[in-house]
């Protein structure tokens, strides 16, 4: 730690994981089955740096003091390694807009002393929010790797997938650290690269190739979100850089979230602008993090292999939208009405998508649906504006990401020993033949269902509170009573009106009413009972009732090899001497220790991380010295730490009568017998179909679409290839009259000389005539 | 030098010249044998060389006479190109006829017959011997003892 500065090590973490992938590309065929060592190397190293900046950091922050009164200072480091572009004269601002200088008077404006150059820096940079971030990622990465080397050894495209794992981990790390919001675009498309190549990592298979498509072209619609809004927020603020910088001749740049800025009360645009980037971001956020209506490809994304779901589908890439709105607090703090979308946008996924996972048949789609529906909450938490609810999403961030890893890892273990059965109905009672597997799973599914002691019932828990505080404000009237709700917005607004004195308000902003907050709270709380249904529902149909088993597994009492049984091998199920064997439960399908291991590690997390953050309340203390969330408008919103009991009981008992139904359903039956779902009646198939999503975005995007690409093809066929097929056959035409006299006989062409010489003369006789 | 002598000399050479231009080009024009065209082209060469060498002595310049050295010496290895091409165009056809050729012509252009070709004798010809005298060799029966046609 003595030896090296924070921003080397800062520069550590994606550089590691960047030369373990080009070292993995480079040498990939020549380690074969040991491909993945550089890319473990590589991610286990950044790991480990990531664990030494969070420590670091956390100094910096010091200790948690259990009151919140006295502001917390804002921490934070910033490693510009080189300037990417430098543009003189690149903008003037426009007067009265957050980036002008009010100290300029007209005639310096006239002079042109307004006008600046627009540098594109490639910064690094640490502070709390970035240091969490960054520790899931590479823990969680390192950890997939690892089960990994199980999962996915015997597959042609080994060094090919770690390669793609390092090169992720790479992209996200730099994600959450770069600072400029145009590094950020680029890396938000960077993952999303990463994310494509893994969904279709069989791409020979039609179904993978197909929905790494549709992820990649859903998440257009939000990248186009966040390049709009990239346009907007220079144009707003004169910078992209987070942080403030020093123009050559000394004045202080103030960045979007620098420290200059965020003292600013008037510093960020509100009204119809601050709105319109709120919610373009918000769309970003939405593709990114497959929130409503951009949430159809991630139960597809499934296709690809279940470690790069668990890493990025569930853990961390899905989390990049609550990273981007979590930076982004104080520009959102502008805008209350853009904030309850979030609110609106969220809890709605969460419901919509628990719904739906309610009556899915398939293992990793229910996790799918689950991860949409977790991420929604965490939606909804954000869009409460107040620390108490950026913190408690990154919580909620933090313990989703132990144990939806957790859970995924635990459905590819029993993928992997099903032969690439995941359909629930098709296996059962697999606690007999996967004790680690089945364990670890409950786990994980306790800590998602938010069972009390385990992870997810803390950060629910805080998330709930979120949403409770603002709801019924007069209930957590401590000493910020009422005004806890609304002041700093009608700060926020009075500040944005300044600023646009023409600025009118907003429509949204009539949304933010305790009314809808109110039914958002009983959204989020109906979810959670949904959530612990369909999760025990999965856990009681794979794990418990007569053990069954697919045929083309393959037990290890056979002596079998492991690992060649996964997803892509889709024509296992024919393997000899497996016939449908319910009951031989002598049998191990445990997965490898390669794979149960990180199961095992996850599990601790899942367990008990949730309370230990908790209890000490250091994550919330530490993220509040995060630079974004000290802006006045969120940190006057903190709240003094603790426990909502009346919550607490409200989220077990939904939880609770959730797990009860599952168990009436399902505990203790075959899994392809009679479902619960069958008392649902015509909303079952609502259900089963998704709400319709697919066919709607067929009949009114895919097919318009088409239709146009049809007109174009026929445009391009016809008149294009007329035109240019007209021109060529000129020269034939001409060639079709000359060829004529190709006769094949000497003579002829001897004459044609004769001819030919003869006119020559002619023309030269003629013209010397005079 | 006399210019009135050597103007009578200069028209006659010319019209020996003329001549020679003539029947070579009516030669090459009209005769399908490609030896024969070949012998009219060179003939139409000499023509050219002899008014050459007529302007060059009527003119007191000796350019002419080293051009028509140059024409000799090129026509000279023409001729041997020449021959070699006729003589693999008769090992590949068994004619001399340029109309053995006329298949080179553009596919969707008909054949063009005055009067068709005489087929090819295929009677062996027959060569005067030496009465054979001690053991017969054995004749290979591959490799004929001689050729097919001439």
């Amino acid at each position: 730690m003595q030896e090296f500065s924070p921003s080397t090590l800062l520069v550590l973490v994606p550089l590691l994981p960047l030369v373990g992938a080009i070292l993995t590309v480079l040498l990939g065929r020549q380690l074969g089955a040991k491909a993945h060592l550089p890319a473990i190397a590589g991610i286990a190293g950044a790991a480990a740096v990531a664990v030494m900046l969070l420590a670091a950091t956390a100094r910096d922050v010091g200790p948690a003091h259990g009151v919140h009164a006295e502001p917390v200072r804002p921490v934070e480091m910033i490693t510009t390694l080189w300037n990417w572009a430098t543009f003189d004269s690149a903008y003037a601002p426009p007067a009265g807009s957050p980036a002008a200088d009010p100290h300029l008077t007209p005639q310096d404006l006239a002079a042109g002393k307004d006008i600046r150059s627009f540098s594109i820096p490639v910064a690094l940079r640490l502070d709390p929010l970035t240091a969490t971030m960054l520790t899931i990622i590479t823990c969680v990465g390192l950890l997939v790797a690892i089960y990994s080397t199980g999962y996915m050894h015997d597959d042609p495209g080994y060094p090919r997938f770690f390669a793609l794992v390092a090169m992720f981990v790479f992209s996200m790390s730099m994600l959450v650290a770069a600072s400029n919001f145009l590094l950020v675009y680029v890396f938000w498309e960077a993952v999303g690269a990463c994310s494509y190549l893994l969904i279709g990592f069989w791409f020979t298979k039609p179904e993978a190739a197909r929905a790494a498509k549709k992820a990649f072209l859903v998440n257009r619609v939000g990248d186009f979100g966040l390049a709009i809004a990239v346009f907007l927020l220079w144009m707003s603020y004169g910078t992209l850089d987070f942080h403030d910088t020093i123009s050559p001749d000394g004045v202080i740049m103030p960045g979007i979230f620098g420290q200059t800025r965020l003292a600013d009360a008037a510093g960020y645009v509100g009204g119809i602008l601050g709105t319109a980037i709120c919610l373009l971001l918000l769309l970003a956020a939405c593709g990114k993090s497959a929130q409503l209506p951009l949430h159809v490809w991630l139960p597809d994304a499934m296709e690809g292999p279940t470690p790069a779901s668990a890493l990025i589908h569930a853990a961390t890439m899905v989390t990049a939208g609550i990273y981007l709105i979590t930076r982004s607090a104080p520009l959102f703090a502008a805008c209350p009405g853009a904030l309850t979308v979030v609110s609106i946008v969220g809890a709605t996924t969460a419901l919509v998508a628990a719904l739906i996972g309610t009556v899915q048949n398939d293992l990793k789609r229910v996790l799918a649906y689950s991860t949409i529906s977790q991420l929604g909450y965490m939606f909804a938490s954000l869009g409460t504006g107040t620390l108490l609810g950026f913190t408690a999403a990154i919580f909620h961030l933090l313990t989703h990401a132990c144990f939806k890893a957790l859970l995924f890892l635990g459905a590819g273990s029993v993928m992997h020993s099903m032969g690439g059965v995941i359909d629930m109905r098709r296996f059962g009672g697999l606690r007999r033949v996967m004790p680690i597997t089945a364990a670890t799973f409950l786990v994980g599914s306790a800590a998602l269902a938010g069972v009390a002691p385990f992870a997810g019932f803390f950060s629910k828990d805080e998330i709930l509170a979120a949403l409770h505080a603002k709801a019924w404000p007069a209930a957590h009237g401590d000493h910020h009573a009422a005004a806890a709700a609304d002041g700093p917005f009608q700060l926020a607004r009075f500040a944005a009106e300044a600023s646009h004195s023409a600025g009118s308000a907003v429509g949204l902003d009539a949304l933010d009413r305790p009314e809808t907050w109110q039914i958002l709270f009983w959204m989020s709380l109906i979810t959670a009972g949904l959530t612990a249904f369909y999760t025990f529902r999965a856990v009681f149909m794979t794990f418990t009732g007569p053990t069954r088993v697919p045929e083309g597994a393959h037990g290890h009492g056979h002596g079998h090899d492991d690992g060649h049984g996964h997803d892509s091998h889709a024509g296992h199920a024919a393997d000899a001497g497996h016939g449908g064997h319910a009951g031989n439960a002598h049998e191990s399908y445990e997965s490898p220790w390669t794979m149960t291991l990180p199961l095992v590690i996850l599990a601790v997390p899942s367990a008990l991380v949730g309370w230990l953050l908790f209890s000490t309340n250091w994550l919330s203390h530490f993220l509040s010295a995060t630079p974004s969330l000290t802006a006045p408008a969120v940190a006057s919103t903190a709240t003094p730490h603790m426990f909502h009991m009346n919550l607490a009981i409200q989220g077990t008992l939904a939880a609770a009568i959730g797990i009860v139904i599952a168990a009436i359903g399902h505990l203790g039956r075959r899994s392809d017998g009679p479902q619960m779902e069958r008392f649902l009646g015509p909303l079952q198939t609502l259900f089963a179909n998704k709400f319709y999503f697919d066919p709607i975005y067929s009949a009114l995007v895919v097919r318009p679409l088409e239709g146009l690409a049809l007109v174009a093809a026929m445009f391009d066929r016809y008149v294009v290839d007329g035109i240019v097929d007209a021109i060529a056959g000129i020269p034939v035409a001409l060639g079709g009259i000359v060829r004529r006299s190709q006769s094949g006989l000497l003579q002829r062409y001897a004459l044609a000389g004769v001819m030919g010489v003869l006119a020559i003369v002619v023309l030269l006789a003629w013209q010397l005539r005079g | 030098m006399n210019t009135v002598q050597s103007l009578p000399l200069l028209q006659n050479a010319l019209t020996v010249g003329a001549i020679l231009f003539s029947l070579g080009l009516i030669g090459i024009l009209t005769r399908r044998n490609l030896i024969v065209m070949f012998l009219a082209a060179e003939m139409m060469l000499q023509g050219i060389s002899v008014s050459l060498v007529a302007w060059s002595r009527y003119h007191g310049d000796w350019g002419g006479h080293v051009l028509v050295i140059f024409v000799l010496t090129v026509a000279a290895c023409e001729a041997a190109v020449a021959l070699v091409f006729v003589l693999q165009a008769f090992s590949r056809t068994g004619r001399l006829d340029s109309a053995a050729w006329q298949s080179l012509r553009e596919a969707t252009v008909g054949r063009t017959v005055d009067h068709e070709l005489p087929s090819i004798d295929t009677v062996p010809p027959r060569f005067p011997t030496l009465t054979p005298a001690g053991i017969l060799p054995a004749a290979d029966e591959d490799e004929p003892l001689q050729r097919e046609h001439v």
